[in-house]
């Protein structure tokens, strides 16, 4: 069976076709995406727990964020969402020159969102906004709140685990341009283009809930 | 035949190398029981120790700290590294492209990942052990596992590793279940250890994602006092329990819906008869999937948690125990009026149905909140879990293991033998268990290292027929092992026990590296002996 | 894999720009205080962009029921997850009301934090316009 001259190098020994291969590995890709969003979804159980018992920590906290530091971050991945799903639709059009630039710019995005989180973290650092038993700020805008350390604890988990996320996601990226670059993605084997997508977009739609619920409301 | 004498998964490729980055289900399956069965002898060592120590009263020569460290370990070793993986990473890993006939798994290369991942949490399990081990109890309960001086950090850094294991197992049973199915097989065809298989990982990794997070907010707990689960620090400690029992609820459903599987295959091959009710077991297990993430509270009657969710979580619980019943019932129903012959894996089978209903029913009884005040943390409890991950989960597991050894190994183990075992394994699993209901109603707590002279006889009784358990479970074992010996000739043939599944009718034993040598075409169903006459290949 | 749907172009830039709008409009809307409502309306603008960015970016619109099922899947059980616990957490004190409360309301280690500044730097609870010139205060 898998002696057949006519099947594609991609194609693994134990897939009948490619279309089977395809579609399965989307199906695990979304079981996976599942796993995903259990797993941050218990931070957000935390997060739900803690601001139903405080709900003024929440919100007099959430005035030391940057809400300009965090729209810029949003737009920030939604574009860069964008150019993931563009430089899937040019390799799908068998336009490799563009899906190496569109994945490019997504490297770049998330490097820009990045840096982003870094100069709103180290500013923290700075003033003492750090989690748990290091919390140390004692501003005017929050001294009157108790246990401010647990809303930086959650802020800091959360995006912290999210910015990991991107970071993961920049090398698959980086990956991805590499096989593409050399051609071993093209129009006719793009899946691991998709499954990288679509895990970027889950990193995009994590983000989606984490700027209104720490920075705006 | 011959059979053993054509290549097959044990003997082509040869070589270190083609084990250690083996892309083969059979070998991965096969490196999973080596390992989990290894952590099983490990775990029961420590369990007889601790036997041995609560045979009589006072600290005869554990002390408390040390009884403390010898639970924890004995808990987490079993249910990390043995019972949650072993079913499913063995005896799953082997059986389940057979089954469907299929060439491998979805993700062959994702399921070595998850073997070696296994390996990398046993190492720093391993490694608190030897280090001083950790006296928190399995669960980890803060504030005390986050002040604890024990090595929290490497168990629950193994524990955190091991779940992904866990999680890619159960992502490419599912992607191979959808996807990996011959024409014609469909969903009412498969094996109900398929369906078993398929519900099982839907559980994993819907649950164990957060036992994954949970660990991670242990450890920053211990790291950062980030103060979520620390009254200390504006905290709730009972919020640490919620996030534990959410998966570690649903967690038993995975140590004991593969069992429930291979209970289903192995008592109509050994009554000859067609499966009553298939369509009952293959729903009840999706109802127990499901419903076993509603009740996890059920744990937690006594930690302070509110009335209102109290009430919940009891009767949820309830419910969670209808469609097990509903299987035991069909269970019985295909026995009666079936040509049952008492091989060793119906002997295990038959072990289960009893032992399992006893620990289904207690479970029942501390699913009521008022008798769980009383009986929650006491022996009562540790008798409950025992008869179901022990007498359920570990019987269903020796069961699979007589029942698919002649087909993974292409021998036969001496039966006899394997008979006196079961039985030595039933005796001495009521003989050790049954008392610790009797100790719990009286107040007997548990993770206690010495007790009141008032528990003397019953922790004797228990300590005594835990020797015979012990003792039984490793000839068990040994016999096994036996028949892998170079001169048994006793050749099982391709089909010993006269099966209808692809696993045992379109293969040879032990089966082809490629598993078949063209794509099998489905003749008949998977329980048809009321149809088709299959010729067993074996006659003792 | 011609077979593939190949979602248009366009299609790609009218939910980017839809979900731009949108990112507006939630910023926007935060600066209006509408009490408890607050939360329900931003949730509900983030998960229309989340569902957007699912069917569209995601492709679930178009692909096997099966992808779309696992992910709406997650969502419940994390619904779940919350939903439960929250009958736990809200319903504390049914039958003891002294437990409602959380044991420590403050943590102990803000005690012995100082106040500080809008750049973090500790400042005199009693004086915090003057620079210290040997005053004597506490």
């Amino acid at each position: 069976m898998s002696n057949d001259k006519s099947s594609p190098k991609f194609l693994q020994h134990h897939f009948h076709d490619v279309n089977q291969q395809y579609e399965t590995a989307k199906l695990g890709m979304w079981a996976f995406i599942l796993t995903e969003v259990l797993t941050f979804g218990g931070l957000f159980v935390a997060y739900v727990v803690f601001r139903s018992w405080y709900p003024e920590m929440f919100v007099g906290a959430n005035l030391l964020l940057d809400v300009n530091k965090g729209l810029l971050n949003t737009i920030v991945l939604i574009t860069s969402s964008l150019t993931m799903a563009l430089a899937i639709w040019a390799i799908q059009k068998k336009n490799k020159k563009l899906s190496l630039i569109m994945l490019v710019a997504t490297f770049i995005f998330a490097f820009i969102f990045l840096v982003i989180k870094y100069l709103e973290y180290s500013h923290k650092f700075e003033v003492g906004q750090l989690p748990g038993e290091y919390y140390s700020y004692m501003g005017p805008e929050i001294a009157h709140i108790n246990n401010p350390h647990i809303f930086f604890s959650i802020y800091f988990i959360m995006t912290g685990l999210h910015g990991l996320h991107v970071a993961i996601g920049m090398g698959l990226i980086a990956w991805l341009i590499y096989s593409t670059a050399k051609g071993n993605l093209n129009s006719d084997y793009y899946t691991p283009m998709e499954m990288v997508g679509i895990f970027w977009h889950l990193v995009d739609l994590i983000w989606i809930y984490l700027f209104p619920l720490f920075y705006l409301i | 035949m011959g059979d053993n004498q054509k290549q097959n998964y044990l003997t082509h490729p040869k070589g270190l190398m083609s084990w250690l980055l083996t892309l083969d289900h059979k070998r991965i399956g096969l490196m999973y029981l080596v390992s989990g069965v290894i952590f099983f002898l490990i775990g029961g060592l420590i369990a007889l120790g601790m036997r041995l120590e609560l045979a009589a009263p006072g600290n005869d020569f554990i002390s408390n700290e040390t009884y403390n460290n010898m639970y924890t370990l004995h808990g987490a070793i079993m249910i990390f590294l043995f019972i949650i993986p072993a079913i499913p990473g063995a005896l799953g890993n082997i059986l389940l492209p057979l089954m469907l006939g299929a060439k491998d798994v979805a993700f062959p290369r994702l399921n070595l990942a998850s073997f070696y991942l296994y390996s990398l949490g046993a190492v720093f399990a391993v490694y608190t052990i030897i280090s001083g081990g950790v006296d928190t109890g399995w669960t980890f309960y803060t504030p005390y596992s986050t002040q604890s001086t024990s090595n929290v950090i490497p168990m629950t850094i193994g524990v955190f590793i091991i779940g992904f294991s866990s999680i890619l197992t159960g992502l490419n049973f599912i992607a191979t279940v959808h996807k990996m199915r011959i024409p014609g097989l469909t969903w009412y065809k498969l094996p109900l250890f398929v369906w078993a298989l398929y519900g099982t990982s839907l559980v994993q990794i819907t649950a164990t994602p957060v036992i994954a997070i949970t660990m991670v907010l242990l450890m920053l707990e211990r790291f950062l006092g980030i103060g979520i689960f620390d009254p200390a620090l504006g905290g709730d400690p009972v919020l640490y329990q919620h996030f534990f029992w959410f998966y570690s609820h649903p967690a038993v459903y995975i140590m004991i819906l593969p069992a429930f599987g291979i209970i289903s295959e192995i008592i109509p091959v050994h009554s000859r008869k067609k499966i009553w009710g298939y369509k009952f077991i293959a729903y009840s297990t999706l109802s127990i999937a499901f419903i076993g993430f509603l009740v996890w509270g059920h744990h937690m009657f006594t930690s302070g948690q509110s009335v209102f969710s109290q009430i919940v979580f009891s009767f949820i619980t309830y419910f969670v125990g209808i469609p097990t019943g509903v299987k035991i019932f069909s269970w019985i129903l295909t026995m009666y009026k079936g040509q049952v012959s008492f091989t060793p894996p119906m002997l295990y089978a038959l072990s289960f149905l009893f032992l399992f209903t006893i620990g289904g029913l207690t479970g029942i009884f501390l699913g009521a909140v008022a008798l769980d005040i009383h009986l929650h943390d006491s022996y009562f409890v540790v008798a409950h879990f025992h008869y179901v991950m022990q007498g359920g989960t570990i019987v269903a597991f020796l069961g699979g293991l007589h029942h698919w050894w002649p087909k993974s190994f292409g021998k036969m183990y001496n039966h006899t033998i394997a008979n006196i075992c079961a039985v030595g394994v039933f005796l001495g699993f009521n003989g050790t268990f049954f008392p610790q209901f009797l100790l719990g109603l009286r107040g007997m707590p548990r993770r206690y290292a010495t007790y009141d002279s008032q528990f003397v006889e019953l922790h004797s009784y228990s300590s005594f027929w835990s020797g015979i358990l012990g003792l039984s479970i490793f000839f068990a074992f040994i016999n096994l092992v036996w028949s892998l010996r170079k001169s048994n000739t006793d050749d099982p043939g391709t089909n010993p026990w006269g099966a209808m599944t692809l696993e045992w009718t379109h293969t040879t034993s032990p089966p082809h590296p490629h598993n078949f040598e063209k794509d099998p075409i489905l003749e008949h169903g998977p329980y048809d002996y009321d149809k088709v006459i299959v010729e067993p290949t074996y006659k003792k | 894999m011609s077979e593939h749907h190949i979602t248009p172009l366009r299609t790609y830039l009218i939910i980017a720009g839809i979900l731009f709008f949108l990112t507006g409009l939630t910023v926007f809307v935060a600066k209006f205080d509408f009490g408890s409502f607050n939360i329900i309306v931003a949730m509900a603008v983030a998960t229309f962009k989340a569902t957007l960015v699912a069917l569209f970016f995601m492709h679930l619109l178009w692909d096997d029921k099966k992808n779309l099922t696992l992910f709406v899947m997650s969502l419940m059980f994390l619904g779940i997850f919350i939903t439960i616990t929250l009958l736990d957490t809200g319903f504390r004190g049914g039958i003891n009301p002294e437990i409602t409360k959380p044991i420590n309301e403050r943590a102990a280690f803000y005690e012995s934090l100082p106040l500080t500044d809008t750049h973090g730097n500790p400042v005199d609870s009693h004086d915090d316009q003057h620079h210290d010139e040997g005053k004597d205060h506490y």
